[in-house]
């Protein structure tokens, strides 16, 4: 499996097998859903302080908090959570799958043997 | 809050929290064993996630990161979305991953994976100087605490805080106390927020979600006291703000008594779903702790003390507000018996960990190839009670804040064993060299603001001491990359181990 040149090592960026291609796909988009929430509510906050009078972020509030309080300390915990339980769903969904997979499999060989 | 007299109440309220820890440990003691320290009940995915909660939850979460609050006003945001990020990082990259490999340690893991001996030392040594300045957080909360007990300095408070500690540590181990991480969590979650509706009652706030009713808070300062909480990047740039919190998500991924949670959890699935649970746990402390910064601002102006930007006394901003405030002197015992226990909690299990690294990793390896079981016992007991005289000496004189110096650890582990762990379970061409290159570089990338920051200040602009490993750790992998190239690949044993064994890659 293992070639000396490396080519078909294990690596996040060429997955290999059903399994792990599925797999890296969640974790790609999981990571995204991180990394944009995160950089882009700074940058928006950013941007709303640089362009505009600092008393927008005060007078913008939600839930009785400033909006740039809401968005970072209340919104984004949150939204890592929901990251989480989905990241989770998905990966029990796969692993129901890949377990009706194998059975399957594992039925087919039996059935066979039995006929033979 | 410097008080001269013993606070007689809290100082009851703080014993009677430990011998309820203490008993109930003595109560789970039979269905729990560990040579390592960190064993805990799993009663399900919530008792799962209480014990990550409860294992996590420290001084810096407690009382440092209001006080953070507090000094820095929306700065202080990142360590909240740092401490919470990082577990996403944590879940999708690692736990069950981690899990699969069925090593019980830090080194044990580096050492397998990357089939190196000078690597799992290198891990170990790592291992022990993030447990000596995550203590020395933990140390100075102790100190902080014990000094308002007492109505003593924080000099004497660290001596008496350390043999606290030691104590401690000793009866639990006599007796055998396992921790009942459940019931820690309860409580300490319990001692965080009933002060916190208590106080938004007080101050006419909505107090049934406090969580919320500190945001009227915020616009009374800035209309009654001129005080503006709405210029994020004022004081701290974008940047700095984005190299915290990235530290910090990196950090909490690599953190030795973090990632020892998956080591031990029963199944794949309960460790991924423990981890949900975890966080929702360890959000409600985050949620909640801006609060205490900004209602501690609030009873202050209001009560026109003047405001002093002193790290200690943000530190102790929790009980301060909650005592100037002008609540029943019990609610601050609460509060201090919280913050003692989680700080108590987190320092004994570090210690206890690195006491076990030094042990089993670097004692017969490096100083007595041939120690029975009974000499790593002994030096295990040893390098405990140096441990602790390190970390009591480095807490004297702190260089920062509690949040600070915790973040400076995270910043450490971001730097070496995130990456270490990264690459070891996601890239199969990782090796030995590439591994301790990259370490090392780590180890020096975060200690280079203390050497050449005074020197050259695009270093420490560039890599805040508390802040490193956002540019820190990508240049780690990179390091890590080039030099693994450069070098004989791994085994084939272990690229089939990590191809079939952990990602499952069967058709290949």
């Amino acid at each position: 499996m293992a070639n000396r040149d490396g080519s078909r090592d294990i690596s996040i960026f060429r997955p290999r097998g059903t399994s792990m291609r599925g797999e890296v796909r969640v974790i790609r988009l999981v990571l995204a859903g991180w990394l944009i929430s995160i950089i882009g509510f700074q940058v928006f906050v950013y941007l709303l302080e640089v362009n505009y009078s600092k008393l927008l972020l005060s007078e913008f509030t939600f839930f009785n908090l400033p909006i740039h309080f809401w968005l970072t300390g209340q919104l984004l915990p949150l939204w890592f959570i929901i990251l989480c339980a989905l990241f989770n769903f998905w990966m029990d969904r796969h692993a129901v799958k890949s377990l009706d997979g194998s059975l399957r499999f594992k039925l087919r060989g039996a059935n066979r043997e039995g006929e033979e | 809050m410097s008080v001269s007299t013993v606070q007689l109440l809290p100082l009851a309220m703080v014993a009677g929290m430990f011998a309820l820890f203490i008993l109930s440990g003595l109560r789970t003691r039979s269905r729990q064993a560990s040579d390592y320290g960190f064993s805990g009940g799993y009663t399900g995915r919530i008792g799962i996630g209480a014990a990550i909660a409860s294992n996590w939850m420290s001084a810096a979460s407690f009382m440092g990161l209001a006080g953070m609050f507090y000094l820095k006003g929306y700065y202080a945001m990142a360590f909240v979305v740092g401490w919470t990020g990082g577990y996403v990082l944590l879940l999708v990259l690692m736990a069950s991953q981690i899990r699969r490999f069925g090593k019980y340690t830090a080194p044990d893991f580096v050492g397998f994976r990357y089939e190196s001996a000078t690597a799992r030392t290198l891990v170990a040594c790592i291992s022990i100087l993030i447990t000596v300045i995550y203590s020395v957080a933990q140390f100075r909360g102790i100190a902080l605490l014990v000094s308002w007990l007492f109505g003593i300095g924080y000099m004497p408070a660290v001596l008496i805080g350390a043999a606290l500690v030691v104590f401690m540590v000793v009866i639990s181990g006599t007796m055998g106390v396992a921790r009942n991480q459940k019931l820690q969590y309860f409580v300490l979650i319990v001692a965080f927020i009933l002060p916190l509706m208590l106080l938004n009652r007080k101050m006419g706030f909505f107090w049934l979600l406090p969580q919320f009713g500190y945001g009227a808070a915020i616009t009374d300062l800035q209309q009654q006291f001129g005080f503006s909480w709405s210029d994020p990047f004022t004081t701290e740039s974008l940047f700095h703000w984005l190299a915290l919190c990235f530290t910090l998500m990196f950090g909490t991924a690599g953190l030795p008594h973090v990632l020892s949670r998956f080591y031990m959890v029963p199944g794949i699935r309960d460790a991924r779903w423990g981890v949900v649970w975890g966080l929702f746990f360890i959000a409600l402390i985050y949620w909640s702790a801006p609060a205490y910064g900004v209602l501690g601002r609030l009873v202050e102006a209001r009560g026109g003390l003047p405001f002093t930007p002193d790290p200690a006394s943000a530190d102790m901003i929790v009980l301060s507000a909650v005592s100037n405030g002008g609540l029943p002197l019990w609610v601050v015992g609460l509060l201090a018996a919280g913050g003692m226990s989680a700080a108590f909690s987190t320092v004994a299990g570090l210690m206890l960990t690195g006491s076990a690294s030094f042990s089993y990793d670097i004692y017969p390896r490096l100083i007595r190839p041939k120690a029975s079981e009974t000499d790593k016992v002994n030096a295990s007991k040893g390098f405990f009670l140096l441990l602790a005289a390190v970390v009591m000496v480095l807490s004297l004189r702190p260089w920062g804040m509690i949040a600070e110096i915790a973040a400076l650890a995270f910043a450490l582990a971001g730097n070496t064993l995130f990456p270490a762990f990264l690459l070891g379970i996601w890239w199969g061409r990782a090796n030995a060299p590439g591994v301790i290159a990259g370490m090392l570089s780590g180890v020096l990338i975060t200690f280079l603001p203390f050497l050449l920051g005074g020197a050259l200040p695009v270093v420490s602009n560039l890599l805040p001491a508390t802040s490193s490993a956002f540019i820190g750790a990508p240049l780690v992998v990179v390091i890590m990359v080039v030099v693994s190239l450069l070098t004989a690949p791994p085994s084939e044993n272990i690229r089939r181990f990590l191809a079939h064994e952990v990602h499952d890659c069967m058709e290949e």
